[in-house]
């Protein structure tokens, strides 16, 4: 027994060592393209595509159909911070993850940081796409570098205010304009005995689109590392706003996304959103009770008679690293992103809202939708795109920024500090995290 | 396991061999889900991450015990320890006094249909803990509930009410399953000793106390333990609860705390606080084990 027994724990520490280092190699070499090269595969290839975007599937059909030599499949997840990015970097670290995948515009420097994106700069077409692109979308993929571009960008949320167009003029409210406008009618409306909104304490990068509409900025780089500043000026600003906001119960405390949140919207307590225009599908699939009471009108200002809009959400199309067909991932994710019955299809079961500045005049943007009294509510939304500031950077671990303030805000609505507390903790749980990833950070 | 004679090889060797076809399934399969991943995990928690510049390309290089250091001055880390050991101190006494009380129930001779009943019990957790979960947080939520007149009123999603929210799920799930071991413990007891005690002129209750209970002690340290197990490993329950309730923290117990530190990415340091946590597990289900066994022995 005692010799088996040693032969058997010999035979798995062998085992195990093999595995382990089998592992350590397998992180370090850094298979297909670089930027100097990239080159198309022979015969046919599969490209696998993850992507949370509902209906997705319909617009990869046409492609499909019209290059049998370059299929491509569809797997569908969770939103990206809700898990689909975990299952990227997990993929990325065991060298299987898939050749695209769809990557939101603020989580692009996380993946940048990790070396999951592949610099597709070198294939055929892509340098010469950025003209057909809105000039903040491009910058964001490509880092505002000569020669690089990591994605291509698909979609943007310029934001404006969802508003129940009934539900104001019953009561005789004006619709708001501007954010102290926006207060008041929070009182008024506390005296009909519902909410003008919801304090979403969850979704953080809809915080940091009003930071962004204020003028404001969480995170900046330059070559020698990152400044993290979420406690100072606009940002500041919003967060006391808000903040007076939550004190004098003016706003609804429902967790978003949840079940309780969309039946809110549907009894009419709630009566705006200010969001991005994607939530238009939201809404529409969320409350059906109130198809027809709904328009869409700017986001309220600081300043009466500016024009600023913030922007939440919007995403790329991404080849990820070690990917066998980076020339054929480029060019569909270029297809996808550019072509007129790819951007339909999308718009038409996602409500997605194109990068590119073709896209915006595609016939279904200039059509009324009937959900919103048949208010022609691309057009709020494509002069909002035109008023976001171009430059907004991201920091490289948004997922748990999001996480860690948006712990900190459901502190606030339990009773516990302010919202500007909460950005303080959440700017120190940053710093530490970039540094525990070596990442250098300027104080 | 020597050769008994020089005549007789074949037989020895025989019995090896025989040995060896029944253990490397069993080593096998041991070697690719526990020693492999426990030992990846271990290998992971020795690394850091070093990059230069700010879009610096990172090299994992070996770190030494940096991770760990890490992991205990993780403020967050110990408080959602903090919480689930808060957790496991109600939850689980109670739990498994209950599933006593059933399996006990179950055993007297006074109850009817006890078969009927022993299902009944049982049934939650046959029900997978993510939809048992779902189910109560809707009979949760203030305005979705079917019982929307308690829900309004009391608010079992607040953030002073869901970690006890939680244990109620846990304990709806696990105490059928609790109470059929136990059950079955109080079925191996052997008919003479309950004979011997009605001599001696005990009741049910005298039975019970004295006979019944000392003797499934075993059987209440084993699910003790599992239950100990299980306390410091919720995952599932929160982590559905955070779609009706923000209450629920992305640190909310230990797990939730690993999977958002890998989320980050910030896989070593994961790594790290899952092998604390293993040898955390390890060491309060042995320490329980190691006090209830001298108890037992006195």
């Amino acid at each position: 027994m005692a010799i088996s027994s040693v032969a058997r724990v010999g035979a798995m520490a062998a085992l195990t060592a093999l595995a382990l280092t089998a592992c350590s190699t397998g992180g370090t070499d850094a298979p297909g393209a670089s930027g100097g090269d990239c080159a198309p595969s022979d015969g046919p290839v599969t490209l696998t595509f993850t992507s949370w975007l509902p209906g997705v599937e319909e617009a990869v059909a046409i492609w499909n159909e019209e290059n049998p030599d370059i299929q491509v499949e569809v797997q569908t997840g969770p939103n990206g911070n809700g898990g689909t990015y975990q299952n990227f970097f997990n993929q990325l670290e065991a060298g299987n993850a898939p050749d695209l995948g769809q990557i939101e515009f603020d989580a692009m420097p996380n993946f940048r940081v990790q070396d999951g994106l592949e610099n597709i700069a070198a294939c055929e077409g892509i340098l010469e796409a950025e003209s057909q692109f809105v000039d903040w979308t491009w910058s964001q993929v490509t880092f505002g570098e000569e020669d690089a571009v990591y994605a291509i960008p698909q979609d943007t949320g310029p934001m404006a205010m969802f508003y129940r167009a009934d539900l104001f003029e019953a009561a005789g409210i004006a619709v708001p304009t501007t954010w102290e406008e926006y207060e008041a009618a929070a009182r008024q409306i506390r005296e009909e005995g519902g909410y003008i909104n919801n304090f979403s304490q969850s979704d953080i990068n809809a915080f940091a689109g009003l930071v962004w509409q204020a003028g404001g900025e969480w995170f900046s780089n330059d070559a020698d590392g990152w400044t993290v500043d979420m406690t100072v000026g606009e940002s500041a600003q919003v967060a006391e706003y808000w903040q007076r906001m939550i004190e004098d119960d003016l706003v609804a405390k429902y967790p978003p996304w949840t079940d309780e949140w969309n039946a809110a919207y549907n009894s009419g307590e709630l009566w705006t959103w200010v969001s991005a225009v994607w939530g238009a599908n939201t809404i529409a699939s969320g409350a059906p009770d109130t198809a027809g009471n709904w328009a869409v009108a700017p986001m309220p200002q600081w300043e009466a008679g500016a024009s600023a809009a913030g922007n939440w959400g919007g995403s790329t199309t991404a080849v990820l690293k070690g990917s066998d067909h980076p020339y054929e991932a480029a060019q569909f994710a270029l297809w996808l992103n550019t072509d007129a019955d790819a951007l339909t299809a999308m718009n038409r079961t996602a409500n997605i809202y194109p990068a590119t500045i073709e896209g915006a005049d595609l016939p279904v943007f200039d059509e009324g939708v009937e959900f919103y009294g048949g208010q022609k509510i691309y057009e709020v939304f494509a002069e909002a795109g035109d008023n976001v500031d171009p430059d907004f950077t991201w920091g490289p671990t948004m997922t748990q920024v999001y996480n860690d303030v948006a712990d900190g805000f459901s502190g606030v609505l339990a009773g516990n500090g302010t919202l500007l507390d909460a950005l303080a903790a959440g700017q120190e749980s940053t710093i530490a995290a970039l540094e525990a990833a070596s990442i250098p950070v300027k104080e | 396991m020597a050769r008994d004679t020089a005549g007789r090889p074949s037989r020895a060797v025989r019995h090896r061999a025989a040995l060896a076809v029944f253990l490397v399934p069993f080593g096998a399969l041991f070697t690719l889900f526990y020693v492999i991943p426990i030992g990846y995990a271990v290998y992971q928690s020795l690394l850091t991450v070093e990059r230069e510049g700010t879009f610096g390309p990172a090299v994992q290089v070996f770190g030494g015990l940096t991770q760990y250091i890490a992991v205990f001055q993780n403020e967050l880390f110990w408080n959602s320890i903090g919480r689930v050991l808060l957790f496991g101190v109600v939850q689980v006494p109670i739990m498994l006094g209950l599933a006593l009380i059933l399996a006990l129930l179950l055993d007297s001779p006074l109850v009817r249909g006890s078969r009927f009943f022993r299902l009944a019990f049982f049934a939650p957790y046959a029900v997978p803990s993510v939809i048992a979960a779902i189910m109560w947080g809707f009979l949760y939520s203030p305005n979705l509930s079917p019982f929307t007149g308690v829900t309004q009123a009391v608010d079992f999603l607040s953030a002073d009410a869901v970690l006890w929210s939680i244990a109620n799920v846990v304990t709806w799930v696990y105490v059928g399953y609790n109470m059929l071991i136990i059950y079955s413990a109080l079925l191996a007891i052997p008919q003479e000793l309950y004979e011997a005690a009605r001599l001696d002129g005990a009741g049910q209750l005298r039975i019970a106390l004295s006979i019944k209970i000392p003797l499934v002690v075993p059987a209440l340290v084993l699910t003790g333990i599992f239950s100990i197990i299980g306390t410091l490993q919720l995952l599932a329950e929160p982590q559905v609860f955070q779609s009706f309730t923000s209450a629920v923290t992305s640190t909310f117990t230990p797990n939730l705390t690993i999977y958002s530190t890998a989320s980050v990415p910030n896989i070593s340091l994961a790594a790290a606080m899952s092998v604390v946590l293993a040898l955390a597990t390890f060491v309060l289900s042995f320490t329980v084990l190691k006090l209830t066994q001298r108890r037992t022995a006195r």
